[in-house]
């Protein structure tokens, strides 16, 4: 599977979205299921499919889909599209 | 609107048989004592409420200043749930009737009340709920006065106020005095209306041995969804012209004379 | 049972440590239980209840900063046949409100679910007015409440479920924080008062709870190393505490060793010890926790430490006491 494609589907999976094309403008607390919780969740998910441990600046700093995407790159995992 | 002469009979005479049977639970509890002073004043409130006003089947009562529990009990007798008998065993061994009341469901005790500060919370909780369950029953609730410097008590006055339980109604025995002295020498703790009023309560002062007074507190319809509560101005002992505003009866043995004396006077009335 | 606990859904618990596991497992408890009321001191996103909050507003109730009122309005409710969980932070939960909590719980027998928030030294930084090692000592001695310590997100679950079908009143102490211990990594029968057993070995018995299990699992492994086989039992119930368990350990064991994240006076400690000094024979006791005293404020890891409960200051104090005995 693509980066991408993990990328994604742990934010489908996490927040239960059916539609891929409105991610890009996913940001924190901006829908219900983007909450405190469903953040750790978000980020637990995406430390699992990428096999890494964010540091708790990065998790703070994590406010959108599009943020996430930079922040990987720290950890050397590079997202495409 | 006044009551009619027929229902304020009523009232006035189930106030006398209650504090007959204060003062024969009082005397059977010999050398325990009883809390005499602090339960008169508040007869006249429960004996309105029980009599014009409160359902059986439907609302609740929290006697949250416990050791008042004299009236409560007498109350109790008069609906049947405690037996002649029983009131006899008050403060003896073994006794489900003790000096404040104990919870005993199938006796009429809804729940166990004397540590001061505790029972308007549990009035709050119960309140809440019959709102959350969008039922209609209301809960009464009667505090004391020196009760009122705990400061529980006024978490739960926010409390109140934050979920606008306009089914529940407070009565504070405003007898003037506490376990040692009067409020005044205690804790200062004066305009409680006004006071009730900031924290978004109907509040009102009303005389607490005028049964019109009581029974108007308790049916005049406000329909603003405040909470409501009645300082009522009562007389420690009231009912017997020796115990009245003598603080010595706050909690006193009643010996066989004085016993007798004070019958005499109900039997006058 | 309500709540599934597969080894996915037992890894995000973890990580996401109790008191949001506590958050998750409100909303499917309120899924399942329509009388179920969630009550707070105004911790609602402390306790990962922010979500239940808005999912749930019936049945949520927030008193603001009024334990005491916290205790007495859940205790209305309760009277109602309402199902009734309460929960703020272990001191707030335990100490601020005891008096309700002895004559509401305990004597009157109302049934209410506390949940203490971050017990144990996970707020140390904070300090010990926020820090909680006495909740379990003051507890114990009200009747008519079990007392339950669960040794990770998982085991909360669990102890929420089984405390919904418990006739007494729970408390369920909360430690650890963030990316805790896994202790129980599969599926597992729980029951209020019936200890598990982690590690078997003969000659020495760990007994604990909570999330300093972990510890106790990592000396007891050394031990083993060193040839001193070591059980751990974690006794997640300290009241009503597994006394049969304790009875067969006492003929089993040379040495029995309780390990707390809380003071070892009045805790699971003395619990056991109150058992095990009834018996004819049984062996001696060490007592690993908190020594009495308030230390100076610092993280979980500098804690633990300082109180000599991280696992190296375990496997010492274990392997120096053994040998000791073994001179006599």
């Amino acid at each position: 599977m693509s980066n991408l494609k993990k990328y994604n589907q742990s934010f489908t999976d996490t927040f239960s979205l059916n539609d891929e094309k409105k991610l890009n403008d996913l940001k924190y607390n901006e829908i219900d299921e983007w909450d405190s919780i469903g953040h750790m969740t978000l980020i637990a998910a995406l430390e699992e499919s990428f096999k890494i441990s964010f540091e708790t600046d990065d998790i703070v700093d994590f406010s959108s889909y599009s943020k996430g995407k930079e922040i990987l790159l720290k950890y050397k995992v590079k997202i495409e599209d | 609107m006044q009551i009619d002469t027929q229902s304020k009979e009523k009232v006035e005479l189930l106030s006398n048989k209650i504090r007959k049977k204060i003062l024969l639970m009082a005397y059977s509890a010999g050398e325990s004592s009883a809390h005499i002073g602090g339960a008169l004043s508040t007869v006249d409130i429960v004996s309105t409420l029980y009599q014009l006003v409160f359902n059986i089947s439907r609302d609740r009562f929290i006697l949250s200043k416990g050791h008042g529990c004299l009236t409560y009990y007498a109350i109790l007798n008069h609906l049947g749930f405690i037996s002649d008998e029983e009131l006899l065993t008050f403060e003896k061994n073994g006794s489900i009737l003790l000096g404040h009341p104990v919870k005993n469901k199938d006796k009429g005790i809804e729940f166990s009340n004397g540590s001061l500060g505790m029972g308007l919370s549990i009035g709050v909780g119960l309140a809440l709920g019959y709102k959350r369950q969008k039922k209609e029953n209301k809960v009464y609730v009667v505090l004391g006065d020196g009760e009122c410097n705990e400061g529980a008590v006024w978490e739960s006055f926010m409390c109140a106020n934050k979920f606008n339980l306009d089914n529940l109604y407070v009565f504070v025995d405003n007898n003037k005095y506490q376990q040692t002295g009067s409020n005044e020498e205690i804790l200062v703790n004066n305009n409680l209306s006004e006071k009730l009023k900031t924290f978004g309560w109907n509040s009102n002062n009303i005389n607490g041995h005028d049964v019109n007074q009581i029974n108007k507190f308790l049916t005049d319809k406000v329909e603003n969804k405040k909470p409501n509560i009645a300082i009522c101005e009562t007389v420690k002992g009231k009912g017997i012209s020796f115990f009245e505003n003598n603080n010595n009866w706050h909690h006193s043995v009643l010996t066989k004379k004085n016993y007798e004396l004070a019958l005499e006077e109900l039997d006058d009335n | 049972m309500t709540i599934k606990l597969d080894a996915n859904k037992i890894k995000l618990y973890s990580q996401i440590g109790t008191r949001a596991t506590f958050g998750l497992a409100c909303i499917e408890l309120l899924k399942s239980y329509e009388n179920l009321m969630i009550c707070t001191a105004d911790v609602s996103t402390s306790a990962g209840l922010d979500r239940c909050r808005k999912k749930f507003p019936n049945n949520y109730v927030d008193v603001g900063i009024a334990e005491q009122n916290l205790i007495g309005v859940a205790t209305g409710l309760s009277d109602l046949d309402f199902k009734v969980i309460t929960t703020t932070f272990s001191p707030f939960q335990t100490l601020r409100c005891l008096e309700q909590i002895k004559v509401n719980l305990g004597y009157m027998k109302n049934k209410i679910i506390m949940v203490g928030l971050a017990s144990g030294l996970v707020l140390g930084p904070l300090g010990f007015t926020h820090a909680s090692i006495e909740d379990v000592g003051v507890l114990r001695s009200i009747p008519n409440i079990n007392i339950v310590c669960p040794s990770d997100s998982g085991e909360l679950i669990k102890s929420l479920e089984e405390s919904l079908l418990s006739k007494n009143s729970t408390y369920i102490r909360l430690t650890g924080g963030s990316n805790n211990k896994i202790i129980n990594d599969n599926d597992y029968k729980f029951e209020i008062g019936k200890s598990i057993e982690l590690l078997k070995g003969n000659k020495v018995c760990i007994i604990s709870n909570g999330q300093i299990i972990s510890e106790c699992l990592d000396a007891a492994k050394k031990l083993n190393e060193d040839g001193i086989s070591t059980s751990v039992i974690n006794m997640h119930t300290i009241k009503p505490i597994d006394e049969k368990k304790i009875i067969e350990i006492a003929k089993k064991y040379e040495l029995v060793v309780t390990v707390e994240e809380h003071n070892i006076i009045g805790g699971l400690g003395s619990a056991v010890a109150e058992l095990l000094t009834r018996l004819k024979n049984s062996p001696p006791q060490v007592f690993i926790g908190i020594n009495d005293y308030y230390e100076k404020g610092g993280n979980y890891f500098y804690l633990k430490n300082k109180y000599s409960i991280s696992s190296d200051k375990i496997f010492e104090k274990i392997i120096n006491t053994y040998e000791q005995f073994k001179k006599i």
